[in-house]
């Protein structure tokens, strides 16, 4: 692959698959400094994927394979440098990120906030799930057999509507 | 609101776009990469040129027959030349630039390019000076033992040179990662402050 194709395919992937890696950054992390050091973290990632796809799976579970793994590595990373700034963040005041807000459903920002209550496989597991990723699916991306996944996605979806009962009453 | 109540709210937001690019820290952001670039690249062709044409000077005065070191001096004469030459032209290449957001961002990745390209030259520039090292040793009537030793120290170099040459692709990834987030967000996605 010249490097004129992998700067092709990468734009491409980043302008049609920058919802999925959105979704989860805004799973996995929770203010704009950290939601945007996510995002970067995704995005070089997928930049050194490019060549790796061999177009066994779709892109999206290829996109969404990627971010969840960084997402989680950065979720353990985060715990244990909860106080250090790279060199980059210390000089700039303003984030390059900014929420759209584009009167977004408060029921939508009840959802995310249910999902970042999960553990972090679980929390892959609900996105995937609202993104109608099959069982099978799931597990390749997770790395947990299908009959775990079926496990967790009972005790998610049970979890979910209980909380919309106390929360909404419903 | 049950599971597919969930998951049509879910859906919603794949037609609404989650966040917008802050120009001006992005226009920051380009422009505090591009003078960590800068630095660098700066210290870096400062460095190889002062040691390269240092050294071959030294080497070449000091010299008495031995053929290795004479090569060894011309070896390090040229390189340090080729490397004032570089730096000249990029300097000059500098001009090409217009003072946009877009013309920033492609004056830093030429320096990030021109770093990754520097510091591998450096690397393998280690081969062959090592080579003539050695062989001007064993020209001369030295134990074997400090041939060894000085071996051992230039696969060390050349092992450093590595991870920092890694380090600068890194840095030059992240200045492309920066670009393709211009590129992909169209003028309505941009706010700018």
């Amino acid at each position: 692959m010249t490097e004129k194709e992998h700067k092709h395919i990468f734009e491409i992937w980043l302008k049609q698959y920058k919802g999925v890696i959105f979704k989860v950054v805004r799973a996995y992390a929770f203010n704009i400094m950290d939601q945007e050091d996510l995002f970067q973290e995704i995005v070089i990632q997928v930049w050194h994927s490019v060549p790796a796809f061999r177009q066994e799976s779709a892109v999206t579970t290829w996109i969404y394979r990627i971010a969840l793994n960084i997402a989680i590595k950065w979720v353990r990373k985060e715990r244990k440098h909860n106080q250090t700034q790279t060199l980059d963040q210390t000089n700039i005041s303003e984030s390059v990120l900014l929420e759209s807000n584009p009167k977004t459903d408060d029921r939508l920002d009840w959802l995310y906030e249910q999902i970042s209550r999960l553990d972090a496989i679980d929390r892959s597991l609900a996105l995937l799930l609202l993104d109608d990723f099959s069982y099978k699916e799931m597990a390749g991306i997770v790395g947990i057999t299908e009959s775990n996944v079926g496990v967790r996605i009972n005790r998610i979806k049970k979890q979910l509507i209980t909380k919309v009962k106390n929360d909404y009453g419903l | 609101m049950d599971f597919n109540e969930m998951k049509t709210i879910w859906n919603l937001q794949n037609n609404q776009p989650l966040y917008s690019i802050n120009e001006q820290a992005l226009y920051e952001r380009i422009q505090q990469k591009k003078q960590q670039a800068f630095h660098i690249t700066q210290i870096s062709e400062l460095l190889l040129i002062i040691v390269n044409l240092g050294c071959g000077c030294f080497i070449a005065s000091i010299n008495k027959s031995s053929i290795s070191l004479y090569l060894l001096a011309a070896w390090m004469l040229v390189s340090g030349l080729y490397i004032l030459i570089s730096r000249i032209r990029r300097i000059q290449g500098n001009k090409r630039f217009d003072r946009s957001i877009q013309g920033d961002m492609e004056h830093a990745l030429s320096v990030a390019t021109y770093q990754v390209h520097i510091s591998i030259l450096g690397r393998w520039n280690i081969v062959p000076i090592g080579i003539l090292v050695l062989f001007s040793l064993l020209e001369s009537d030295k134990p074997i033992w400090i041939a060894v030793v000085l071996f051992i120290f230039l696969a060390l170099v050349h092992y450093a040179t590595g991870w920092e040459h890694t380090l600068y692709k890194t840095r030059k990834r992240e200045l492309e990662t920066l670009q393709n987030q211009l590129k992909t967000n169209t003028p309505s996605d941009i706010q700018t402050h």
